[in-house]
């Protein structure tokens, strides 16, 4: 895992919040991997497009750690496809991330909108 | 912990393999059901999906697993880039697999020599005893003397096992033509202090060393292969030594030829005679527990009372103990130091190359690097990975250096002087080798793997990612230059080495001798006591041969003499002068014995007086002829010719010989530059057969020397065809074998610093030819705004010149340092000779203004168009 220094608080925060969507997609049932992110980009209002690059290597991540497993299962069209779903731990992992991810919202949103007296410019 | 196996990861890559082709399918599936045609989705797909196999390299990251896993990872992904870039792998392969391979070469025979330990049991208890005279010219190897030696076996109790040895040398006849052998002289002690025991047969008995019961012998394994076709019959059967019948005892085991490289061992026997006291070679085995100190003190008080029972004339003795391996190495130990320290440098030097080209390299892979780390690969894993893959090449180089080196060993002991090499017998690429080989590679590859790996990883994300990557910063361009830098200076100092130890060589082999080498032939007879057990008989063999060889076609004169200069034995003594006068104190001459004409064969300037003639015999008064220096240092300011010295300690009226005659001083030992003083003295006026036994036909031909050895051949067979040829050859050849060791030496470190040199003109190639890459747009607008070829020319010298200057300073300085190690081996040349480093450093400019000339060429071509849409 990468604990390195510079640059890459970016991504880590990019990392965590990938595990989040991920996760909270994931909620509303299996899914497989074409289909998160067709799911993801469908819900962000096309705003966040997941690439493939680091996609698979969040969903492997995030299988090891238990939060979430996989099977395989045939798809409609007579495919074999990997199927991600969310685990007990996963739940639990989720609602961390969240409450997590709230705090941090607001805390942003704070600091975005002062509630000082501003002159438009 | 999950346990991860091998078949278990590869059904995972195949799982992931088919996940992502889902994936795949599916985008295009869905794009095609949108209405798109089949080729247009595909393609939209694949530009969406970028890079399958980072996305796959990315992924199976996540997996982690043990640092084994993770490792077998990284050497996966190092032989798949590795296998991409052939030509780099190439270069930088070959580059390496030279450098290890002469490294691992050298440290075989090295180890073979110096580091492993002798083949005997305990080795560390064996040593080499010594007790006699120190500091005075008497004394050349450590040794005990014979009568001391006696007592000191018998009163000894910190060794567990002592023996003395000799070397002697013993004609063979009936296997074979006759032969002359090295053989040693051995107590029946000698197998059991060394730990070893005959591999058929038994070994000597102690009643088997006194005379009468001594008509036995061990064979060495190679002389019962080669003369008995390694017949286990042979044990029993009686085989004929300088014409006596010898009872086989035994076969000694293969590859066993201590002391002397001997192939034959016979027991000694000691004759004690009065007022001559004969040195043997004694080793010990020391008794468990016993120390350094115990055990000489054990030989000081034991030989020291021995010698003071005996009348105690032998003044300051001096008690030693030398480990043995150290006389069974003697002075190679440095010689095939300074080949280590040579190879060594070739080493770095290669080492230096690759990892100038890894950093090259580097360069154009700035986008894998910078994707991979966009992907969330952390720093420190792509440093691991870059160091993997270039410990890769450099193992994979090893294990090609490895194998040439094996080839290498055999060209190295082929190319030293016969007999130069102890142990060679031992000498072979084993495990220890290939352990150093592979210990090597890894070290030197982590180390300069390092380097590029840290550099390539360094570069901020973002401009990384920008379109095109120009080339790498400047401090890259001076990490290579300091590498090139690096490698002038080192292949300067391997330069140096060599045109000193070749000025060396030249010197030496262009010696004045003080006698007329060139057109002499000499063939070296040893008659056994037995067969010639008088004085005369002697005599009339060598006047017979005489004879027959002066009336011999194309022989100009032939003499003889009983110590040839440059010969394998030499005897030197003092003498006594009449008139009450003593020479100078320590003061020791050559005496060698010789024939009527000697000197004129020889070319040896007669100064004064005259030769020997036939009249000088025994019949006739005492005569000898002197060598300049002796008459000058005896009698300085005096005529020489008329004094009268003595060979005798206490010399009777009719033991003093006349001056009657000066000769130049001549080289006897060895083409050290010394010319040793001598007393010549006509072999027959002497009386004992000792100084006749070993006798050297010297002949002067009308034309070639080397047409006439048949026929010195045939004249011993005409004369008497049981003795074997001891040594022959023509006079040139025998220096050429004086000076085998300087050749060897200056020739081997002339092979290195040649592969030096390639592998420094290689490296500022590469530097040069780079920076004349990287700066192609430049050059375009300076063509365009006007600058003419020559002017580019010269900016690539200048850059030639940033390398070549600061190299060739700091090589002359290293060189400086370095060839202070060299001066035992220099003759007439001195260490720091200034034309020498002036040709070397002359040498290496050139060849790096050939390798810069290259690029500058293809510089000044630059077509300004074609350099400015490049660089846009």
């Amino acid at each position: 895992m990468p604990k390195d220094e510079r640059g890459l608080t970016r991504i880590e925060l990019l990392q965590g919040t990938l595990d989040l969507i991920i996760l909270q997609t994931l909620r509303w049932g299996p899914r497989h991997g074409y289909g998160l992110a067709q799911m993801i980009r469908a819900n962000s209002r096309e705003a966040l497009r997941v690439d493939t690059g680091s996609l698979y290597p969040a969903l492997h991540r995030l299988e090891k750690s238990g939060a979430i497993a996989a099977d395989w299962e045939m798809s409609e069209n007579r495919q074999r496809v990997r199927v991600y779903r969310l685990t007990a731990a996963g739940r639990k992992q989720l609602a961390a991330e969240r409450s997590r991810w709230e705090q941090l919202s607001e805390a942003i949103a704070g600091i975005l909108a002062p509630p000082l007296p501003e002159s438009d410019t | 912990m999950r346990l991860s196996l091998p078949w278990n990861r590869r059904r995972r890559e195949g799982e992931l393999d088919e996940e992502l082709r889902a994936h795949f399918r599916m985008a295009v599936d869905e794009r095609v059901s949108r209405g798109e045609s089949y080729d247009a989705a595909t393609y939209a797909v694949r530009r969406e999906f970028g890079n399958v196999g980072v996305v796959k390299e990315v992924t199976r990251e996540m997996w982690g697993g043990g640092s084994l896993e993770r490792l077998m990872q990284d050497l996966r992904y190092g032989a798949r880039t590795l296998r991409r870039s052939r030509g780099f792998t190439l270069v930088a392969g070959l580059t390496l697999a030279v450098g290890i391979g002469a490294t691992t070469a050298v440290f075989t025979v090295v180890h073979g020599v110096l580091l492993r330990p002798l083949p005997y049991p305990e080795p560390n208890r064996l040593v080499l005893l010594s007790y006699q005279p120190k500091n005075t010219p008497w004394v050349s190897a450590p040794g005990i003397a014979d009568r001391t030696w006696v007592e000191f076996r018998r009163g000894t109790r910190a060794f567990a096992h002592v023996a003395a040895s000799s070397a002697q040398l013993v004609t063979l006849t009936g296997a074979g033509d006759p032969v002359r052998l090295q053989g040693a002289a051995v107590t029946a002690d000698f197998f059991a202090t060394l730990g070893i025991a005959p591999a058929r047969g038994r070994s000597f008995s102690v009643d088997e060393e006194t005379a009468g019961r001594n008509g036995v012998v061990l064979l060495g394994s190679a002389l019962w292969r080669e003369r008995f076709g390694s017949d286990p019959g042979v044990v029993g059967r009686t085989i004929t030594l300088d014409g006596v019948g010898h009872t086989v005892l035994g076969v000694l085991p293969e590859g066993f030829a201590y002391p002397y490289e001997a192939q034959l061992w016979r027991p000694l026997e000691l004759r004690l005679a009065p007022n001559l006291y004969l040195m043997l070679s004694v080793i010990g085995r020391m008794r468990d527990g016993v120390t350094r100190e115990q055990a000489v003190a054990d030989v000081a008080s034991v030989a020291g009372g021995a010698e003071r029972s005996a009348g105690g004339e032998r003044e300051t003795s001096v008690a030693e103990i030398l480990p043995l391996k150290d006389t069974v190495v003697g002075d190679v130990g440095r010689s095939l130091l300074v080949f280590a320290g040579a190879v060594g440098l070739v080493l770095l030097i290669a080492c230096a190359n690759a990892a100038n080209l890894l950093l090259m390299r580097a360069t154009s892979r700035h986008r894998e690097i910078a994707v991979r780390a966009a992907l969330g690969a952390g720093r420190r894993r792509l440093v691991r990975q870059l160091v993997t893959e270039s410990v890769l090449l450099w193992v994979v180089a090893g294990a090609i250096g490895a194998a040439v080196s094996v080839a290498g060993v055999r060209g190295l002991l082929a190319l030293a002087p016969a007999g130069r090499i102890p142990r060679h017998g031992e000498i072979g690429v084993d495990v220890v080798a290939l352990v150093f080989a592979l210990g090597v590679s890894l070290v030197t590859g982590v180390v300069f793997g390092l380097v590029p790996a840290v550099r390539a990883t360094r570069t901020p994300l973002r401009a990384s990612l920008a379109a095109t990557p120009r080339g790498i910063s400047s401090r890259d361009g001076g990490v290579r230059g300091a590498l090139v830098v690096a490698e002038i200076a080192l292949a300067l100092v391997l330069l140096a080495g060599a045109g000193l130890l070749t000025q060396s060589f030249l010197r030496m082999r262009h010696l004045e001798l003080g006698f007329q080498s060139t057109g002499l032939a000499t063939m070296t007879v040893d008659l056994p006591a037995t067969g010639y057990a008088s004085t005369s008989a002697m005599q009339t063999f060598h006047a017979r041969m005489l004879d027959r060889l002066r009336h011999t076609p194309g022989v100009e004169s032939a003499a003889a003499i009983n110590f040839s200069p440059l010969g394998s034995a030499l005897v030197r003594g003092d003498f006594k002068l009449d008139g009450g006068r003593t020479p100078p104190r320590d003061y020791l001459v050559a005496k060698p014995s010789v024939s009527p004409e000697y000197f004129r064969t020889m070319g040896i300037r007669l100064l004064r007086g005259r030769e020997f003639t036939e009249r000088d015999d025994a019949a006739s008064p005492g005569v000898v002829i002197v060598s300049r220096s002796v008459a000058d240092r005896v009698w300085p300011g005096m005529n020489a010719l008329g004094q009268r010295v003595s060979m005798k300690d206490r010399p009777g009226p009719g033991d003093w010989l006349t001056v009657v005659g000066v000769v130049d001083d001549i080289a006897q030992r060895g083409l050290d530059g010394k010319r040793d003083p001598a007393i010549y003295q006509p072999y027959a006026q002497l009386a004992q057969p000792f100084f006749l036994e070993h006798m050297t036909f010297v002949v002067r031909a009308a034309d070639r020397p080397e047409m006439l050895l048949g026929v010195m051949r045939q004249a011993l067979r005409e004369v008497d065809r049981s003795q074997p040829v001891g040594s022959i050859g023509t006079m040139d050849a025998t220096i050429a074998m004086t000076v085998a060791e300087p050749l060897f030496q200056a020739r081997l470190i002339g092979v290195f610093s040649a592969l030096a040199l390639l592998l420094a003109g290689i490296g500022i190639y590469g530097v040069v030819a780079y920076s004349v890459a990287e700066r192609t747009h430049e050059i375009g607008i300076r063509v365009a705004l006007g600058a003419a070829g020559g002017d580019i020319v010269r900016l690539v010298v200048r850059r030639v010149l940033m390398l070549v200057v600061p190299g060739v300073g700091l090589g002359i300085v290293g060189a400086l340092a370095v060839t202070r190690v060299l001066a035992t081996f220099l003759f007439g040349v001195k260490p720091n000779d200034p034309a020498t480093f002036a040709g070397v450093a002359a040498v290496l400019a050139a060849v790096a203004f050939l390798a810069g000339l290259v690029p500058a060429r293809r510089a000044s071509r630059v077509d300004p168009l074609v350099a400015l849409r490049a660089g846009a």
